[in-house]
């Protein structure tokens, strides 16, 4: 059997003993995610329109978190809005980013690798590099978008006098207690990939200047540091969005029992 | 009464101006920075394309195929202020060259003949897009996080530094081995994340011991999985930039990797446990333990899930180089993806693992100190 089938059955195991039925969920959501970032590779390959088909895969990777893992209700909605939203501020400010920086495609150091391969492949490398880079951060921005909303949800439902400012405050403040920990799960598993690269550079003699202006590197450099952006602005706009929702809520049932007693 | 600028303190305003004054300085320096470099800078003045040609490859993959010739000024070194005349080719797919613009500035090397100066391109000059990248970054952090953000922005330069010094010093000791010098850095990085994220408390402690042992025993697993079956289906081949041996440098791939997954669950969950604890100390040993495996069931999903994206997306463009160079599916995917989806699946097993260790090391402190039941 091979390493990556031995792997997925001990975490199998793993996620049923430690999570139960929970578990047995998480680890099939695992399973169609990946499934779906397959099959957007696949699709990729032979339709143009690259951000119209990374925008329908990490809806469908949303759905799949938030309304498989959970249910339809009104924290998984406003955490599905909040972070389409991100997603979309994201691109604008990477597509910009990318315009100036030039670090679609491969770089010279990877010339070994893709010289058998023909690169006149008729697929815009600019928008697959901004594609990869919201893929990368899709989870953590689902993640942190979902606690933000459940805990004012939460707060809303103890205390539902709470002022649309004052909800969007406490959302906020949720957002930073969980921002430490999220941006860094984000660094390590970058970092992680990068000791190879890092190395490289370290033990070939590359100037200082040399390394930060190859693509590749200033490419990984930029990606780490969009992460840690996208986690970022998500927090606000999840919490805008989600006292939003939840003062609509309340004038609705406001009305309503105006209505009753009249 | 404070002195307040439009309902915000004065101090706050002043250090948002510093901020945003240092951030402009930060950025016209990285404009003008020229003079640092030996090698010859040039900004591209005008571009003209020359040709444009239809190009189908063997695949049938259909391209287009430009030429443009470029007036660029020199700005640094013996030809300075001199304009050189340049050319490049690219595709509209842009995989390796890309079009330039006006303004773009390129390192080249320089020839002379009678006509005047010559250059061949040799690269573009990036720093100010990733200092400009990394301002917003500090800004954004700022602006949001605050102090939380602060510390997250003091965290990732820690660590960085950290990981680039530990391997300075396997390559200054070459002998040495990688993975036992990463087994240490991870302990220091450890140390350093959790003191910054949770702070000088007993939970961070719990929760820093709890990283040590899931990370080091879902190593462990992959470890023994890896020799049991001979690394069975994982194509070292296509790890990029390689100078020393695959396997070792995989192992200490997946050790920093996962680590912080691991941390994220181990601080969460320990400051539920004592935030439980401390809201009602009467609390049973029972009714804790459950409660913390309701909190572990519900973020093992989301964690395992950050670290697959974060590792597989990387992949996404070789992959489609590979798809259309109509390299078969199947082949195409298990040679990108073994080594990711290896390091997804070791990084999850340390999560998963975490969340036990942590909750028996949670009690075994909380039920420590105080009255013991």
């Amino acid at each position: 059997m091979s390493v990556i089938l031995w792997l997925t059955v001990i975490l199998f195991i793993l996620m049923k003993i430690v999570g139960g039925d929970k578990g047995i969920k998480a680890f099939f959501a695992l399973f169609l995610n990946f499934a779906v970032f397959s099959v957007s590779i696949i699709v990729l390959s032979f339709h143009k329109n690259v951000l119209t088909i990374t925008l329908i895969a990490c809806a469908i990777i949303c759905v799949i978190n938030l309304f498989f893992i959970s249910e339809i209700n009104a924290k998984t909605m406003a955490a599905f809005i909040s972070t389409i939203t991100t997603l979309l501020v994201l691109i604008l400010f990477i597509f910009l980013i990318e315009k100036k920086a030039m670090i679609q495609g491969f770089g010279e150091e990877e010339g070994e690798e893709i010289g058998s391969f023909s690169l006149y492949i008729g697929i815009n490398f600019t928008k697959i590099a901004i594609c990869t880079l919201i893929m990368s951060t899709i989870a953590a921005i689902i993640d942190i978008s979902i606690s933000i909303s459940s805990s004012m949800n939460e707060l809303f439902a103890y205390n539902p006098s709470l002022s649309k400012k004052n909800l969007f405050y406490s959302g906020l403040n949720v957002g930073r207690d969980i921002l430490g920990t999220t941006t860094n799960t984000l660094y390590f598993a970058f970092l992680g990939g990068y000791l190879t690269l890092i190395l490289w550079f370290k033990s070939l003699p590359y100037s200082f200047g040399d390394v930060i202006n190859s693509k590749v590197f200033s490419s990984e450099v930029i990606s780490i540091l969009t992460g840690g952006i996208g986690v970022a602005i998500s927090i606000p706009v999840t919490a805008w969005i989600s006292a939003y929702i939840l003062a609509g809520r309340r004038r609705k049932k406001s009305g309503q029992t105006a209505r009753h007693s009249g | 009464m404070k002195t307040k600028f439009k309902g915000m303190p004065l101090k706050t305003f002043c250090v948002y101006i510093l901020g945003i004054l240092g951030f402009f300085l930060v950025v016209y320096f990285a404009y003008h920075d020229c003079f640092l470099y030996k090698k010859t800078i040039a900004e591209v003045i005008t571009t003209k394309v020359v040709s444009r040609e239809e190009s189908v490859d063997l695949n049938h993959n259909k391209d287009t195929l430009f030429s443009q010739k470029m007036t660029a000024r020199i700005k640094n070194g013996q030809y300075k202020g001199r304009l050189i005349h340049l050319n490049n080719s690219y595709s509209s797919s842009g995989a390796f060259e890309q079009k330039y613009h006006d303004g773009t500035e390129l390192f080249v090397s320089v020839q002379k003949d009678r006509t005047g100066l010559k250059g061949t391109i040799g690269g573009v000059k990036r720093d100010k897009e990733i200092l400009i990248v990394a301002g917003l970054f500090i800004f954004v952090l700022l602006a949001i996080g605050k102090k939380r953000g602060l510390l997250s922005i003091i965290s990732l330069a820690i660590n960085v530094v950290l990981l680039s010094f530990v391997l300075d010093l396997y390559l200054d000791h070459r002998n040495a081995s990688l993975l036992l010098l990463c087994m240490g850095a991870v302990v220091l990085f450890t140390v350093v994340s959790l003191l910054l994220v949770g702070g000088n408390k007993e939970k961070t402690y719990v929760a820093i011991l709890a990283t040590l042992i899931g990370t080091f025993v879902s190593l462990l697993i992959a470890y023994a999985v890896i020799q049991l079956t001979d690394g069975a289906g994982l194509h070292y081949e296509s790890m990029e930039f390689v100078t020393i041996p695959h396997q070792q440098i995989f192992m200490a791939e997946i050790l920093v990797g996962a680590l912080g997954a691991v941390m994220d669950v181990a601080i969460t969950l320990t400051s539920s446990m004592y935030e439980l604890y401390e809201r009602n100390k009467a609390i049973s040993l029972k009714a804790l333990t459950a409660a913390g495996r309701k909190i572990g069931g519900d973020i093992m999903g989301a964690m395992t899930n950050i670290l697959l994206f974060a590792y597989v997306s990387g992949t996404i463009p070789m992959i489609l180089l590979y798809l259309k160079n109509n390299s078969p599916l199947i082949y195409t995917f298990s040679v990108n993806l073994s080594l990711e989806l290896a390091r997804a699946l070791t990084g999850s097993i340390g999560i998963v693992l975490t969340i036990p260790i942590t909750l028996y090391l949670s009690r075994l402190f909380i039920y420590r100190k105080g009255d013991k039941r």
